[in-house]
């Protein structure tokens, strides 16, 4: 296999030609999306370049605690993102879905390096970060959905979550169902997506192991491990987001605290 | 014997007050029609009862004691609330007789046979099949009944109704009413736009316009 053609300068020029056509396409039907489309594009430039430059530096680099401390830092704008997204205070979930996001992503990180990959250095950059990213980054889009919508179906059908209270549920038994929906919201993307993953679009990752010279057999296998793990991170990170801050949502009768939600 | 007692509570949502200085008691047995224009609070007391909402003044006591946030779920124990909201689950309907009686609160007490939900089902004049049936398939009036039955095979004897009959024809609503009112064991809260009453029951009817 061949080694990755390097982009010139000229490539990159050719590539803002071709930014063109939405540019155009927005002027022309006045959608008004030209200068956040513009801004979105330069933060893009600036954002990537400065991570590629650190990452060389890490991946030099290659210390355990450093490779810990950059996933801590991907962690916390995880949960800024799921939280502003959700439509739920931030103050008052930061923690909880902060610790929720740390434990599923680092077990199923840790997991995937030591049982599948076989990593002498489980903290590996390489690794960690990469496979950390994609596992956060899809655990994350999860948590917007599952969360948010657990919480605002709960607020929306209020008077069913009490109805069942007053059949005897306990908290628990009766805000069970809602919990059962957000799951199933949560992961239904991720199913669609794994159902029609090679027919209809070639997974990222694959695409980018194969670029960068693996055999798409072997890329194939890493696709399917990491969609497993962003499936287990998942569910595992919801559940916690959910059970770390029921105690913080609901006063000692059961009743949701109003107060969770981020006023418009 | 007293089960609730509402000393002079107020509810006020922003501006508008809902019920001010309001006071009434609950003895066991009493049958007690709440009355008044839409939108006067009748649903409100029925939550502030159940814990779900609290008053901004006054006190309410559940046997004798002030209802507190532990105190809440004893009443929910207690009472069974038939909700003017249709909204009652999703699945089958014979899961959610299971599941009903399957809350650990509710396992104390011995579970319906299946002969006793099919008495229940055919008082109201609901096939057996209805079983089988998703809760989402059925009418309004259908899970009405179904609300009905399954706070019925809970065996409480508190039972609040918010418009627990509005969706039923003239006939299933006397029916319902007959078989929450007669039994001198219920004690019947009920918020109806119904004249109907069987005979020989002394009702207490709660005029919340009244206290305006």
């Amino acid at each position: 296999m061949s080694e990755t053609v390097d982009l010139s300068f000229f490539s990159m020029v050719m590539c803002a030609v071709l930014l063109l056509v939405p540019v155009l396409v927005a002027s022309y039907l006045k959608l008004g999306v030209i200068r956040s489309l513009l801004v979105s594009t330069v933060r893009m430039v600036v954002q990537l370049v400065l991570i590629g430059f650190f990452l060389e530096f890490l991946f030099n680099l290659n210390n355990a605690f450093v490779n810990i401390a950059w996933f801590l830092v991907m962690l916390s704008a995880a949960v800024f993102s799921v939280l502003k997204s959700s439509g739920l205070k931030i103050k008052a979930f930061v923690f909880p879905v902060f610790l929720s996001l740390f434990l599923s992503n680092l077990f199923v990180v840790l997991y995937f390096n030591y049982f599948i990959v076989h990593l002498d250095f489980i903290f590996d950059a390489r690794y960690m970060i990469a496979i950390g990213g994609m596992v956060l980054g899809n655990s994350l889009r999860s948590n917007v959905v599952g969360l948010g919508d657990f919480y605002q179906s709960l607020n929306k059908e209020e008077q069913f979550y009490f109805y069942r209270l007053s059949l005897g549920a306990s908290r628990f038994e009766a805000m069970l169902p809602f919990a059962k929906r957000s799951f199933t919201s949560a992961l239904n993307p991720t199913i669609a997506t794994m159902a029609t993953m090679g027919i209809v679009s070639l997974p990222g990752m694959m695409t980018g192991q194969i670029l960068g010279g693996s055999v798409p057999l072997v890329a194939i296998k890493y696709q399917i491990a990491i969609m497993v793990a962003i499936l287990a991170s998942t569910v595992l990170s919801i559940a916690l987001s959910i059970l770390f801050t029921v105690n913080y949502s609901f006063n000692k009768a059961g009743v949701l605290n109003k107060s969770i939600f981020a006023s418009k | 014997m007293e089960l609730f007692r509402v000393e002079g509570i107020t509810k006020q949502f922003s501006e508008k007050f809902v019920l001010r200085n309001f006071s009434f008691e609950v003895a066991k047995g009493d049958k007690i029609n709440i009355a008044g224009r839409s939108g006067i609070g009748k649903t409100t007391l029925f939550r502030l009862l159940l814990g779900f909402d609290k008053p901004d003044q006054g006190s309410i006591y559940f046997e004798g004691k002030p209802l507190t946030d532990e105190e809440v779920w004893e009443v929910r124990r207690n009472v069974a609330y038939i909700s003017q909201d249709l909204n009652i689950g999703r699945g089958l309907v014979r899961s959610l007789f299971t599941e009903t009686q399957h809350y650990k609160a509710n396992l104390l007490h011995k579970h319906s046979s299946d002969k006793e939900i099919l008495q229940q089902l055919a008082y109201f004049d609901l096939p057996e099949s209805i079983l089988n049936k998703n809760i989402e398939e059925l009418s309004g009036g259908e899970k009405q009944r179904i609300a009905i039955v399954n706070a019925l095979l809970l065996k409480r004897t508190i039972f609040f109704l918010d418009e627990a009959t509005s969706a039923l024809d003239s006939a299933l609503k006397t029916r319902v009413l007959d078989c929450f009112l007669e039994n001198d064991e219920f004690t019947v809260l009920y918020i109806s736009h119904d004249t109907y009453l069987p005979e020989n029951i002394s009702l207490r009817t709660l005029k919340l316009d009244e206290n305006e």
